[in-house]
């Protein structure tokens, strides 16, 4: 099977290592420059703990240099999708719009060896391609990373174990998808909707709860917080704890003025604190683990699934 | 080596037709004791006919005497159905070419020639039978 | 192997409302050409469809070879299937087709594939052939897995005389070279009249006749004469079918003994004469399953 899958994909696999390979030449042709600043601003004693004066400034003038490549890189997050839409969903899909499974599937090779012998060597070039495209990133945002930590989404989505996880879960569910709509585009809308919706059902409601998230209490008037941490929320209470709304902080600081008060001293004195919950950035692997093995766990259950349902597919 | 001809219109068994033309051709003399007949394998690449149908032609062929199957190597020609003298054949063809000469002097076409055969060699034979 | 080719027992598919096959009882007999026979619709290509696993049945049972094609799939590796409008990978080239195959397939034989190969380059794409050299190739490499049974659903769509004659001498070179057994749906009897033995008709999803076709032929004859009142004709079993015209009245009959009648003109029937009248809807109870009485006389 390993001849008849490469094949019949080998149009898939080779744009996908072209995409690796046009990744790795705008990784590589951009790390220069970044490299460069990063020495000429001396941005290493720049990292916490360590700070001199002028480092907020020297930070954000980095910043704002790699800012656009930095949010351009974030489009990587869709990558994964890549492996469902034109690997997973046309496998099945492909065979059974143009009718050729009555010549695949009645040859000596059964339905679910063809399907297990798919899965398995796509699925390993999907982890293999993940895993580079993974390397790819975080050997680039390697200042970044310093400088501002990877725990928020912007960079935990990117980086990691969860690359090649989301890879193959969106293959997967692309698998599945092509049995049960047997056509191409519906089965790569499916794909696409089902795998938007895992990743953030999974990022709103399941990443901040992975491990118990931190608190952390600040003067009203405090800007600063970790740097490298997930920030989840940041309230205004009152010195009973209830939390104040948008408009009552606005009465306030109206209050203070025109009471010819500093409105930020005002808060303080009044007993309101702000109360901070976030994941500190040393969870950065024990996220990565459990969220990369939530989604192969859900992979593979997709896939036994898939294994089950095709004995089954009328045609 | 025969070549065997197939006529589906003809309303005759296909297996009788190859054992018609099988005999025919030993009266013609065409092929000879010893000649080996066509495999079943090319006969039937030919004429794309079943070959239940050429086997079985071949064993009433076989069962006639006419011709033996030789284990692994093919069918061959037992024995002829030519008459003794070649030279009667001969001068007979000669004679029958002669008469086709006339008839066709005469205007008659081919179906014309066909059906005055064969309605002479009918009552001939009936003539003879009573 | 002792096992018919292909045996069904009650087979039913249904789709949706209607039944695509209902209460299908045949069996295959070993070696035979079967000609499948039925007009469109008739459950033909859902027959062979559910021999090869492609449909699930929704009631009765079929097995290939001995075998439950959904059970056990493995037994297709002894079928050589191909279905209507010979499915190929269309960006392949016929090497690569052939490749396919020889790695799919545990047992394989270059041998008949190679006959194909002689007149179309291996470097072609499969998307660019003819209907009649696209249509060998699927037969060809259903052949090269010597299998026991070979199923072609309406093989001669689409393909011109020549095509078609050069298809069935492929098949029948193959059939000599396995010794397998084929069933051949088609529509048009005429295609198939050339080489099978066996016939099983099929309308309106039901076996509605099956025999070997010389005993069909031989037990069935027209009978011609002046129209009358019908009572018992000697050495007439049954009558299949009656047609008037004027004066003259023409009998379809199954026989079982000599005609000695003299008022009767007495005709064989061609095969596809005689399908075409058993397909037609409007006549009789539907003949028991043939008796294998061998029935010769001269008549």
């Amino acid at each position: 099977m390993a001849w008849v899958t490469w094949r019949q994909h080998r149009a898939q696999v080779i744009a996908i290592a072209g995409l690796l390979v046009a990744l790795a030449a705008a990784v590589l042709g951009t790390h220069l420059p970044i490299q460069a600043a990063y020495h000429r601003d001396t941005l290493s004693e720049c990292l916490p703990p360590a700070s001199r004066s002028g480092c907020d400034i020297i930070v954000r003038h980095f910043q704002g240099e790699f800012d656009s490549w930095a949010t351009a890189l974030r489009v990587l997050a869709a990558l994964p999708a890549l492996a469902g839409l034109f690997v997973g969903a046309p496998l099945f899909a492909r065979e059974l719009e143009h009718g050729t499974h009555r010549f695949a599937w009645t040859q000596g090779v059964t339905r679910r060896r063809w399907l297990l012998s798919k899965a398995a060597l796509l699925g390993a070039a999907t982890i293999t391609a993940g895993v580079v495209a993974s390397a790819l990133v975080m050997w680039w945002r390697g200042p970044f990373d310093t400088l501002e930590g990877r725990m928020s989404p912007s960079a935990f989505d990117i980086e990691g174990l969860v690359v090649p996880a989301y890879a193959l879960f969106a293959f997967a569910v692309g698998v599945l998808a092509g049995l049960l709509f047997r056509r191409t585009v519906p089965a790569m809308t499916a794909t696409l909707v089902i795998f938007v919706a895992a990743r953030l059902g999974v990022l709103k409601l399941l990443r901040p709860h992975f491990l118990p998230p931190l608190h952390r209490t600040a003067l009203a008037t405090d800007t600063g917080r970790q740097t490298g941490d997930w920030l989840l929320s940041d309230t205004l209470v009152d010195a009973a704890g209830r939390q104040i709304t948008a408009g009552r902080e606005d009465l306030a600081v109206l209050h203070a003025q025109q009471a010819g008060i500093d409105p930020h001293a005002y808060l303080v004195s009044v007993g309101w604190k702000r109360v901070i919950s976030y994941q500190p950035a040393d969870r950065f692997w024990t996220f990565q683990l459990v969220e990369a093995g939530l989604f192969v766990a859900l992979a593979v259950a997709i896939v036994l699934a898939a294994i089950w349902l095709v004995r089954r597919t009328p045609t | 080596m025969i070549e065997f001809h197939l006529d589906p219109r003809s309303g005759v068994a296909t297996y009788l037709q190859i054992v018609q033309q099988v005999k025919e051709a030993l009266r013609l003399g065409t092929i000879d004791v010893g000649d080996q007949l066509p495999t079943v394998r090319e006969v039937v690449a030919d004429l794309a006919v079943n070959p239940n149908t050429v086997a079985k032609a071949y064993r009433d062929l076989e069962r006639e005497g006419l011709v033996v199957a030789r284990q692994g190597r093919g069918t061959f020609v037992a024995s002829t159905l030519a008459p003794a003298s070649l030279r009667h054949h001969d001068a007979l063809r000669a004679g029958l070419e002669r008469w086709l000469a006339a008839a066709e002097a005469a205007g008659l076409d081919e179906e014309s020639v066909r059906a005055l055969i064969s309605s002479t060699l009918r009552e001939t034979l009936a003539r003879r039978v009573a | 192997m002792n096992a018919a080719p292909l045996d069904a027992r009650g087979l039913g598919k249904r789709f949706r409302r209607e039944w695509g096959l209902r209460d299908c009882t045949l069996t295959i007999p070993q070696g035979a050409v079967v000609g499948l026979a039925g007009p469109n619709a008739a459950g033909k290509s859902t027959l062979l469809a559910l021999a090869t696993g492609l449909l699930a049945p929704t009631e009765g049972s079929i097995s290939v070879l001995g075998s439950d094609p959904l059970r056990e799939p493995s037994v297709l590796a002894q079928v050589g299937y191909v279905a209507q409008g010979a499915p190929l990978y269309r960006s392949f080239t016929v090497a690569d087709t052939i490749e396919f195959a020889r790695r799919t397939n545990a047992r394989w034989d270059d041998e008949l594939v190679g006959d194909v190969l002689t007149r179309v380059a291996p470097s072609t794409k499969v998307g660019s052939l003819s209907a009649g050299d696209r249509a060998r190739l699927a037969l060809a490499i259903a052949l090269g897995k010597r299998p026991q049974l070979v199923l072609l659903d309406e093989p001669f769509a689409g393909l011109d005389p020549l095509a078609g004659r050069e298809f069935l001498q492929l098949l029948m070179d193959g059939v000599a070279e396995t010794s397998a057994t084929v069933v051949i749906a088609s529509h048009v009897i005429a295609d198939i009249e050339r080489v099978c033995d066996h016939i099983v008709l099929l309308t309106d999803g039901g076996v509605r006749l099956e025999g070997n076709v010389e005993e069909l032929l031989e037990s069935h004859r027209i009978l011609m004469g002046p129209r009358r009142p019908l009572g018992e004709i000697r050495g007439v079993r049954s009558i299949v079918r009656e047609r008037y015209s004027g004066r003259q009245l023409t009998l379809l009959v199954l026989v079982d003994g000599p005609i000695v009648d003299p008022s009767w003109t007495i005709e064989r029937v061609g095969l596809e004469e005689l399908l075409l009248t058993y397909m037609a809807p409007e006549r009789l109870p539907t003949p028991k399953p043939p008796e294998r009485v061998p029935l010769r006389w001269h008549g």
